[in-house]
């Protein structure tokens, strides 16, 4: 087993550069973390009908999700029990049974082996098809739609391990009918890590007035206006960047959900409308996350712009690749023809060519390819930026921020990467959850961040 | 795209072909602008869509426009696309990448429709970045063709790339 314990340095907010490139790190990293986390498997509304099906991975274990005759969702993996061929290889469909190409042997969309050739003749009735149906993904469940799987059953449940998040999601996985993902995902890959791309969404404000500058000044609005043109407004007015237990976190500018929409009319007009429903149910803040823009990570590798409305898993291929996988974020209430004007915009921006993904694809393998070299990866990241001015926030759950543009969120996210790699199991993981931020944050840290009377008078 | 009209004669398909290569050479010579303003209709729909794999039994529909695409572009979405690469400040692209376009397969179709061409084309789009990175690219394309006066003009494409997954970090090309 590696020795994973000086990877992560919390105090001073740095990493090995190790935890980019070393097969060893990563083949760890698929036994603690992907073994022991909800990863998303997709989404409600893809599989609506009993016997649909979609193929998708869990770190690099093939599997499929099959809607059951009672509604319910099921996880398999895609391989059959006999010598373990991939039983499905369609992305997506309807189906009554899954029949193995290799000898024929077929599941039914509950995973039963329900039918093996010559069963009598071969196997002289010998074989217990009672116990070789395909390996079922121990926990599955959704949350709001959004439909995760896990591999071990001493998970904590979906909404435990959401947590905090849940709610600042609900802002919009809540409100406007609930949300969906439409279309077929566009399937690349990138040659990175998995985690750059991760790390990048979960709390990289500050990459945008950089990275992005070209596609904004085109864009034009109001991130056009701040970032690509220089009009930068004052930061603590700006936005927030909050983390919360287990790694998820996410940054959010408020009131320019928009922003990347170049004729947001209808998009804004549909916001405004459902903005009271969000506040009558959760508050005035959750308004203010819903009309904001964020950039978002849910542990350990699936990501989302909200406003932007792209939504994105980063799927691991070895430690040195991975494939992204990107769907339209929408809410359900949204006319037809919104939802096609919101995804032509996502996918303008942030799909396979799309004018700011394209721009970060070359920093996440580069990131990624510059540790090939040994002396380089002795060295460390750096992910300090605004540590020690974050902290508990009177009105907001989560550690908070003082500003939109910090790495908190990164933090929030290694330092829940570094106590998965290390811990021996869950029990190890829940022991610390009601004393995280006080391990993190010590007593008293209280984030600048303004209240919410303050943040209203700003914008 | 049905197969429509009439083979077209030779000198007329020998015109296509050589808008293709002009294309091409456009495209690899990275001047863009000059390729939209003078080889696309302001009409043009500009279509790369997002395919699944399916099983032959599958009977759902294949995707439309409205299912969305990798690109699904007006004239005014590739006037962004260039714009942005005019801006100075596109880093992936400084220093600049090769890329070279070779375009095979043509068959040019009259159709019934006055003044325009139907016509298929194979692409193999091959890109090459920094010190080693290489990427290929291959598939055909669908296209409709406006003639103006001694000039044609891109009114539709379709571009039907042959992978599933873009075995390429991005497509901020164009096919």
């Amino acid at each position: 087993m590696v020795n994973v314990d000086s990877l992560i340095d919390l105090d001073k907010a740095v990493q090995s550069k190790q935890v980019f490139w070393d097969q060893d790190i990563y083949d760890q990293e698929m036994e603690n973390i992907f073994g022991r986390s909800w990863l998303f498997l997709t989404h409600e509304s893809q599989i609506p009908e009993p016997g649909d099906f979609f193929t998708t991975f869990m770190g690099e274990d093939p599997i499929i999700v099959a809607r059951q005759k009672d509604g319910s969702v099921k996880a398999f993996i895609n391989s059959c029990t006999h010598r373990g061929n991939q039983v499905c290889h369609a992305d997506s469909g309807n189906t009554r049974s899954f029949v193995c190409s290799y000898h024929g042997w077929a599941f039914g969309i509950d995973g039963s082996l329900a039918g093996v050739p010559l069963e009598t003749e071969v196997y002289y009735n010998q074989l217990d098809k009672d116990s070789m149906g395909l390996r079922e993904v121990a926990l599955v469940d959704d949350y709001r739609g959004f439909i995760f799987g896990c591999f071990d059953e001493k998970a904590p449940a979906l909404v435990e391990w959401l947590g905090e998040m849940a709610w600042y999601m609900d802002s919009w996985a809540n409100s406007g009918g609930g949300a969906e993902l439409i279309g077929t995902p566009m399937k690349t890959i990138l040659k990175c890590n998995w985690k750059v791309p991760t790390e990048n969404f979960v709390g990289d404000g500050y990459h945008i007035t950089w990275t992005h500058v070209a596609a904004l000044q085109i864009i034009g609005g109001p991130l056009g206006s701040a970032f690509g043109a220089g009009d930068m407004p004052p930061l603590e007015d700006m936005g927030a960047q909050i983390t919360t237990r287990h790694g998820h976190g996410f940054g959010v500018i408020w009131d320019v959900g928009h922003a990347i929409h170049r004729n947001p009319q209808n998009y804004v007009e549909f916001q405004q409308q459902t903005l009271p429903e969000v506040i009558e149910k959760q508050g005035e803040w959750a308004g203010k996350m819903y009309t904001g823009h964020w950039n978002a990570s849910l542990f350990p590798n699936c990501s989302f712009l909200y406003g932007t409305n792209t939504f994105k898993v980063w799927h691991p291929k070895g430690p040195h690749e991975i494939e992204v996988w990107t769907w339209t974020l929408v809410q359900k209430n949204m006319s037809p023809e919104l939802k096609r004007e919101i995804q032509k915009e996502a996918i303008m921006s942030f799909g396979t060519a799309g004018t700011l993904e394209s721009d970060d694809g070359e920093n996440m393998e580069t990131c990624t390819r510059t540790n090939r070299g040994f002396q380089t990866r002795k060295g460390t990241m750096n992910a300090s930026m605004g540590l020690g001015v974050e902290g508990r926030h009177p009105e907001l759950p989560g550690v908070v921020g003082s500003n939109f543009i910090g790495e908190t969120s990164y933090r929030g996210f290694y330092r829940f990467w570094d106590e998965m790699m290390r811990a021996a199991d869950w029990d190890d993981v829940i022991k610390n959850d009601n004393t995280w931020v006080d391990q993190w944050l010590g007593e008293g840290a209280v984030s600048k961040l303004p209240a919410l009377d303050a943040a209203f008078k700003a914008a | 795209m049905a197969e429509q009209g009439v083979l077209a004669t030779l000198e007329l398909a020998y015109q296509i072909e050589q808008f293709y290569n002009r294309e091409a050479r456009l495209m690899n010579q990275r001047q863009h602008r000059q390729w939209l303003e003078s080889m696309v209709h302001p009409d043009v729909h500009y279509w790369l869509p997002i395919t699944e794999v399916r099983f032959t039994r599958d009977k759902r529909p294949a995707p439309t426009p409205d299912d969305g695409g990798i690109f699904n572009d007006s004239y005014s979405d590739l006037d962004d696309r260039i714009k942005r690469l005019e801006t100075g400040m596109v880093w992936m692209e400084d220093p600049p990448s090769k890329i070279r376009h070779l375009i095979s397969n043509v068959e040019v179709f009259i159709t019934d429709q006055e003044q325009q061409l139907s016509v298929y084309s194979n692409f193999h789009i091959y890109r090459n970045r920094r010190q080693r990175e290489e990427t290929n690219l291959v598939g055909g394309r669908e296209d409709i063709l406006v003639r103006e006066g001694d000039e044609f003009k891109i009114l539709k494409r379709k571009i039907n790339l042959d992978m599933r997954v873009v075995l390429d970090k991005n497509l901020y090309i164009f096919f």
